[in-house]
């Protein structure tokens, strides 16, 4: 008997030997840069361009080598007034969301509290009591759907008109989420340690390009600034692509060497949110293009 | 008697690590690939990565397509799987700086190969960032290295700087591309190769 209590004790230990190993030590990590470092707003001093682009409807003229320093905003309205794969976007999403809210109950889903959906878009991401857990705007327009019996997958060219067609009543409003407390502050830490996770097969970070080689040449590319983005999503892509920004990040990790991630998975939305707050007091602009 | 209590205080210690192991609680999503055989899903990667264990390169990418509310899942050109991804589910280490050395033997890379694996975007992809002879768009976002050969680094210093650049400069955002299995061994000695015969 007293062998036996030796033996299992002993079992124990040595179980709990290996178990303890790999919850011991945490796992080794590379940042890009000082993850605490990036106020959230848009925010003039990085990269020094903000003065640039920051009003859409008088940028001045740049040369080729000079044009990152708009931040693409040429490519938005009223600087560029042709029609783009975008409005045809817009165009279905009315269509569909008519559909859709043909009892009303879709716009209260999405957030509307009388049918108007001014504002709406500047509600997200947000946290949702329902599925516990912070959401974009476009894994709402999923949820909502189905409950009208449309299926509209997170990404899809639908929904993503929808989106498009939401947003579109909260032009020219700047983007304003609160990320002082609560979820979304836990969801913005988490999206900028992402952003500075250095991860996949070139050990990059979204800010190894996006922070530290803003303005350089990566062949016939030139990084910019992420301040500002995020007002302008889902996008239309020149390869004839409607993007929403959570496709777009899976191209980016692509792009990069990095395994990429389920659309409206935590991390990307966590993403959204830091990006989002990188917006705030950037006002939104839908239907848009980008190269 | 004091074996036993030992063993429970190391079980109540397991019982911790293994919370804390499966501590991000899962919500279900629309899973564009169904997981089945949890066997083949591979260790340490986590649940939210686009992967088809049953594909042909694993990894999956998603495509909108016009007019529809579903998305379309396609093939990437490689698996890339087992580097850590950005998702806080992923526990799996980075690499750690490693230092190298040839230990005074030939370096034993061929130049030809090695330009090759430089100015090749789906390889080593140098020219992204590094201006290389013959580069219309050259990069900007590391250091030229045209006339490369003339800085007079040693094939054993070029050899470090290609396979763990870490381990010299630990600020720097060239990947590490030996130490993180980017290239192979030889491929990197090509790359050095290439680089010391840049005049």
């Amino acid at each position: 008997m007293k062998n036996l209590k030796i033996s299992l004790s002993a079992l124990m230990l040595i179980s709990s030997g290996f178990a303890a190993l790999p919850c011991a030590a945490e796992p080794f990590r590379e940042y890009a840069t000082d993850a605490t470092s990036t106020p959230p707003s848009a925010n003039k001093d990085h990269t020094n361009t903000y003065q640039y682009w920051k009003d859409r409807a008088n940028l001045p003229t740049m040369n080729g080598t000079d044009e990152w320093k708009l931040n693409w905003k040429f490519r938005d309205r009223p600087g560029n007034d042709q029609l783009h794969g975008g409005d045809e976007a817009y165009d279905r999403g009315e269509m569909l969301y008519k559909k859709l809210n043909a009892d009303g109950n879709f716009s209260a889903c999405i957030g509307s509290k009388d049918g108007n959906l001014k504002g709406v878009r500047l509600m997200y991401p947000s946290y949702s009591e329902a599925a516990k857990k912070v959401v974009g705007m476009e894994a709402v327009i999923e949820q909502c759907a189905a409950k009208q019996n449309m299926k509209l997958m997170n990404g899809s060219y639908d929904n993503s008109a929808v989106s498009i067609y939401v947003a579109s009543f909260s032009n020219s409003m700047p983007m304003k989420i609160d990320v002082s407390q609560g979820p979304l502050k836990e969801s913005f830490e988490r999206g900028k340690t992402a952003f500075n996770l250095k991860a996949g097969r070139n050990n990059l970070a979204c800010a190894s390009c996006h922070v530290n080689m803003v303005g350089n040449n990566l062949r016939g590319q030139t990084p910019t600034t992420m301040y500002g983005d995020a007002t302008h999503w889902p996008t239309w892509r020149g390869k004839d692509e409607l993007q929403s920004l959570h496709v777009r990040l899976t191209e980016c990790d692509r792009n990069a060497g990095v395994q990429p991630l389920k659309i409206g998975s935590m991390t990307y939305t966590d993403i959204e949110v830091y990006l989002s707050a990188l917006s705030n007091g950037y006002p939104m602009l839908v239907p848009s293009m980008r190269d | 008697m004091r074996g036993l209590l030992v063993g429970l205080a190391a079980t109540v210690v397991l019982q911790a690590c293994a919370n804390q192991a499966q501590a991000p609680a899962k919500v279900a999503e629309v899973a564009p690939v169904e997981v089945k055989p949890a066997a083949v899903w591979p260790a340490g990667l986590p649940q939210d990565a686009l992967y088809n264990p049953e594909g042909k390169n694993k990894t999956t990418w998603p495509q909108p397509v016009k007019n529809s509310g579903e998305l379309k899942y396609n093939e990437h050109a490689r698996d890339l799987s087992k580097w850590i991804t950005r998702s806080s589910d992923d526990m799996r280490s980075s690499i750690m700086p490693m230092k190298v050395s040839l230990n005074g033997a030939p370096l034993n890379g061929d130049a030809a190969r090695g330009k090759e694996i430089a100015m090749n975007t789906g390889r080593g992809n140098c020219w992204a960032c590094h201006a290389l002879p013959g580069d219309a768009q050259p990069g900007s976002s590391g250091p030229s290295l045209i006339g490369f050969k003339s800085r007079g680094y040693s094939d054993d210093m070029v050899y470090q700087f290609v396979y763990d650049r870490r381990a010299v400069n630990p600020n720097t955002v060239m990947p590490p591309f030996g130490a993180i299995g980017n290239l192979n061994d030889q491929e990197v000695r090509d790359v050095v190769a290439f680089l010391q015969s840049l005049n």
